[in-house]
């Protein structure tokens, strides 16, 4: 038991050691803030056969909620790396906004939750529903 | 020489302990100086390496039972075949390597071992730590009762515990964008990192394939293999990533999928479909399967490309 335990604490040395390694390499992917080519390009990739005909870009850029159809497809930073999910537009529109962020629940045990910057400028939902509930 | 063929005479997963760590660094840090390709994102190869801990913890509550059974299957074997003959060790070492193909394949196709085995396709990234986001539940999905006929055949459980150590240890080094191709003889032959790139690819072209352990002639032998190609760089995780970077949540995901799934269900037919379908299956369709994706992706390649056919070529050559 006494060896098993000091195998484990070893192990666990090891990977801080490690996580502080690629910590201080930063060599993540460069990530930049999406823009409305970008965010079609990232949804493209995510919902090839759902293109968006409205885009909503979240105030720090780190997020997309789209309306395709009666789908909106909704998604958002992660590390370098991006998540992606659809849901029912009219439960994307009336999703919460709490402490600047619009918290869209995606139903999914693998992502639950999306939280979306809200900016005075981009607010949510749109100021102009009628333009997104008409796209 | 008398080899205990209970008790492995070594672990070749602890012997490779020290190279693990040493690659790791060393990858890292050859990507930082721009000597190698390789991406790491802190949170996420805090996540793997965290994963691989826990799988260790993970195993020793399984240990037992899976111990006892192993034991109790050789008790009833069929042959004893002696751990210190040449001809044993190229046996073991083809068998089990068959066996992971099946194991492996199994563990894409049907939901209710994906669910034990997805943890390890949930990175983003692809490099060695990635190697190291191992299962927590695979003691609890039953996979290892596959290796049960080869003990009961006789192999000697020690000898079946190394050479799935070794294969453990060399799928370890495959995990890398460092190296790009060997060799063509050597990529005919052997899992590598290109094949093996494609096996972690969320793209539609590259889904459910290369399940190989250390060579990769299952594959072709069995339909499986899709080569890499170079206009089509690989875009690592799953179909739907993982919404953040929580280990629990890595861990039982799937499980809690199912287990949400399987409380919705009107009828057998839902519940057999929801736990042993492919990974997807929904009893109205309305989810995509790794299939469904696949022939999503084929018609809207040939709706947008006149050579469309070439584009599909090896992975139809593949079927």
């Amino acid at each position: 038991m006494n060896a098993v335990l000091l195998q484990l604490t070893a192990s666990a040395v090891l990977v801080a050691f490690m996580i502080l390694v690629a910590g201080l390499a930063r060599i993540a992917r460069p990530v930049a803030p999406l823009d409305e080519a970008s965010a079609r390009a990232l949804l493209a990739g995510e919902f090839p056969d759902l293109p968006p005909n409205y885009l909503w870009i979240a105030g720090d850029g780190a997020g997309v909620i789209a309306r395709a159809g009666e789908d909106a497809l909704v998604a958002y930073r992660l590390g370098d790396s991006w998540v992606a999910r659809s849901m029912p537009w009219p439960l994307a529109l009336s999703a919460p906004v709490k402490r600047g962020k619009v918290l869209l629940k995606l139903r999914d045990p693998a992502a639950p939750m999306a939280r979306l910057t809200v900016s005075g400028v981009n607010p949510w939902p749109p100021e102009n529903p009628r333009e997104a509930l008409a796209a | 020489m008398t080899l205990d063929p209970i008790k492995p005479a070594f672990n070749p997963v602890d012997w490779a302990v020290p190279v693990f760590v040493i690659t790791i660094v060393a990858e890292i840090i050859l990507a930082r100086f721009r000597k190698a390709r390789a991406v790491y994102e802190v949170r996420d190869t805090a996540t793997s390496l965290a994963m691989g801990l826990g799988s260790q913890i993970a195993g020793l509550l399984t240990a037992g039972v899976i111990g006892v059974t192993i034991l109790w299957v050789y008790e009833h074997r069929l042959f004893t075949l002696p751990m210190n003959a040449w001809w044993a060790w190229v046996a073991v070492f083809f068998l089990e390597d068959l066996t992971y193909y099946w194991f492996h394949r199994l563990s894409h196709e049907r939901r209710f071992w994906w669910a034990s085995h997805v943890n390890h396709h949930t990175s983003q990234h692809y490099n060695l730590a990635t190697a190291l986001r191992q299962t927590w539940t695979g003691g609890i999905a039953g996979t290892w009762l596959l290796w049960l006929p080869m003990i009961f055949f006789g192999f000697p459980p020690a000898m079946v515990a190394i050479q799935k150590g070794i294969s453990l240890v060399y799928q370890y080094w495959i995990h890398t964008e460092a190296i790009r191709r060997f060799p063509r003889w050597f990529e005919a032959v052997f899992n590598t990192p290109s094949h093996h790139r494609v096996h972690h690819a969320r793209n539609p072209r590259y889904l459910d394939a290369n399940y190989a352990g250390i060579l990769i002639i299952w594959d072709r032998m069995f339909g499986s293999y899709i080569p890499e190609l170079d206009e089509e760089p690989c875009r690592y995780g799953v179909v739907h990533n993982l919404g953040d970077f929580n280990i629990f949540r890595v861990a039982f995901h799937e499980w809690m999928a199912i287990g949400k799934d399987l409380a919705g269900s009107r009828s057998i037919r839902e519940v057999i479909g929801y736990l042993f379908g492919p990974p997807g299956w929904s009893p109205d369709g309305s989810r995509d399967t790794s299939a469904t994706l696949k022939a999503k992706w084929l018609a809207r390649e040939a709706a947008v490309s006149p050579s469309a056919e070439a584009a599909t070529a090896p992975l139809q050559a593949a079927e």
